[in-house]
């Protein structure tokens, strides 16, 4: 079975350096999605807990650097989320390599690319969570 | 809407018998808080007009389930278990409606729970001075504590301190109780929710898993997981021949031989009677009593107390609202106003709800109390009678 790796990435620097990255010839992992949001400070617990109970076997957040923030204190937010995030997975026993955050500024295109590689090498390795898939229809419309 | 079934629910939690007195609209804290809902309109609704599907399906996700209504209802209709069956009922067919608090991260980690395959790494809270085995007659149920005190950690609640407090009371007994590695949240949030499904599972891996490990007894100190396995459990699991035991009436039952004191504990205290201990387990008395064996501990009673007490403002992780907040800043006055020093509860929902509460930005401070629960004031004040 092949793994399933989400990337949630930041509209300001990290979705730039992206875009970048990809015109340079950077091609994504056929198996990471990405999803694009205003800011990483919205993604709180809630959000990242439940890409792993819906399947995701990896997620990789994509941020600004601290001093980058458009909102402010969005990275210091998602630092946080993460923390705890991490937490609860190792208490579910869930490696916490499979969650990882990084920032970047909208120049270092090459990093990330290389960061995004070596993500998808990990989680490549670490294989997927015995946690069985799931079906977005179980939970009904209001979750999802 | 599932006319048979809802005939059935109807029949069964004795909707029929509703003599549309309105008390438990005038007693239900969400109803009283401002919210435009209604116990005794929804029963009135799903009797004689049961077109009104969307009033129905709004309402039965608006009810804390605190069973005040009930409690309150001189005709016996049994209205938050009427709201759990509906809630099921109504998952099944229209999808898990209602807002679930926290976006459901609460849910996730209880559904993520339901993997046969699961390896949990919660045991890290024991510390050494705690005596816990893996196999054994007697277990102690730890819930979900783990998980909260990650959680919540912005607000800074320990609940895990109850964990440990309860086992140093059993330890005190003479009981190594056995902790399960893979223990899995009781599911009560899940039943309250409306998703049976992954609540019976999680009835059955827990059930299997203690069966395992030989345990015979399973002391609990979460009015919550304690209401879970007394009521639900023989229902779901086939043959469940496991004593459900209550740590607070264990440690009754050991008061009562003889032989152990109490030291002095000088605070004016007020005590929060959780819904599912006060109500639905019928258990006011207990932790009175214990509370009152304290040398020089004053137990003063707010204006709701008992069986009438108010609930903390939430219950299973939805709904929290303006509403909720209002009923917890009300229940934190009503404390305030018996001039008790310190706030005791015996639920790590009530003291999650209400330190949260508490940690009003603007407000900062004014509703502030020390809030303590009650197997901690125990673990703490116990002791052999040395004559
Ligand atoms: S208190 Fe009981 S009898 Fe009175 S309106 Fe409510 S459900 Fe009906
Ligand atoms: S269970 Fe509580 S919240 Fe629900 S209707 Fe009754 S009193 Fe109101």
């Amino acid at each position: 079975m092949s793994v399933k790796i989400l990337t949630i990435c930041c509209n300001w620097s990290p979705w730039a350096c992206l875009n970048q990255a990809q015109m340079a010839g950077f091609v994504l992992p056929e198996n990471l999605k990405v999803i694009r949001v205003m800011c990483i400070g919205r993604i709180n617990q809630a959000l990242i807990l439940k890409a792993f109970e819906f399947g995701a076997d990896g997620v990789l957040l994509l941020e600004c650097h601290d001093e980058d923030c458009r909102y402010g204190p969005g990275p210091a937010v998602g630092h946080g989320n993460v923390q705890r995030v991490r937490k609860l997975l190792d208490l579910l026993g869930i490696d916490q390599h499979r969650l990882v955050e990084k920032s970047f500024g909208a120049h270092e295109k090459t990093e990330l690319a290389q960061a995004i590689e070596d993500f998808a090498d990990t989680i490549e390795r670490l294989g997927p969570i015995t946690q069985k898939e799931r079906k977005a229809d179980h939970y009904g419309g209001c979750e999802t | 809407m599932v006319d048979v079934r809802l005939d059935g629910l109807v029949k069964n939690k004795g909707l029929f018998q509703c003599l549309e007195c309105g008390k438990c609209a005038t007693s239900c804290p969400r109803c009283m808080s401002g919210k435009e809902y209604s116990p005794r309109l929804l029963a009135h609704k799903v009797i004689a007009e049961r077109e009104d599907e969307a009033f129905i399906e709004n309402a039965v996700w608006e009810c804390l389930t605190c069973d005040l209504c009930s409690e309150r209802c001189p005709s016996g209709v049994d209205f938050s278990g009427f709201v759990i069956e509906m809630r099921t009922l109504l998952a099944e067919t229209k999808g898990l409606k209602g807002y679930r608090a926290h976006d459901g991260a609460v849910h996730s980690w209880m559904r993520m729970m339901t993997v046969p395959e699961l390896k949990q790494n919660r045991l890290g809270w024991i510390n050494e001075d705690l005596k816990v085995s893996s196999t054994g007659e007697i277990a102690y149920f730890v819930g979900c504590a783990p998980y909260f005190d990650v959680f919540f950690s912005g607000i800074e609640v320990n609940t895990l301190a109850i964990s440990r407090d309860s086992v140093r009371i059993l330890n005190f007994f003479d009981v190594e109780p056995v902790v399960l590695a893979d223990e899995r949240c009781c599911g009560h949030d899940l039943l309250c929710t409306g998703d049976r499904k992954n609540f019976e599972i999680l009835c059955r891996l827990n059930y299997e898993a203690f069966k395992d490990a030989g345990v015979k007894e399973i002391v609990f100190s979460c009015p919550e997981c304690y209401y879970v396995w007394k009521e639900f459990m023989p229902q779901v699991c086939k043959g469940f021949d496991l004593k459900v035991t209550l740590l607070l009436d264990l440690i009754e039952r050991e008061v009562n031989r003889g032989g152990m004191t109490f030291s002095p504990f000088s605070r004016r205290v007020t005590y929060q009677d959780p819904c599912r201990l006060a109500r639905m387990v019928d258990k006011v008395e207990v932790p009175r009593k214990l509370l009152r064996m304290i040398p020089q501990l004053r137990l003063v009673e707010m204006e709701h107390f008992g069986h009438g007490a108010v609930c903390c403002g939430n219950s299973a992780f939805i709904n929290c609202d303006a509403y909720s907040k209002f009923i917890q800043i009300k229940r934190l006055k009503e404390a305030r106003a018996t001039k008790a020093q310190m706030m005791v509860t015996s639920c790590p929902k009530c003291m999650i709800h209400l330190t949260c509460a508490m940690r009003d930005k603007v407000r900062g401070g004014e509703w502030n109390m020390e809030l303590v629960d009650i197997h901690t004031i125990l673990a703490r004040e116990m002791g052999w009678f040395k004559g």
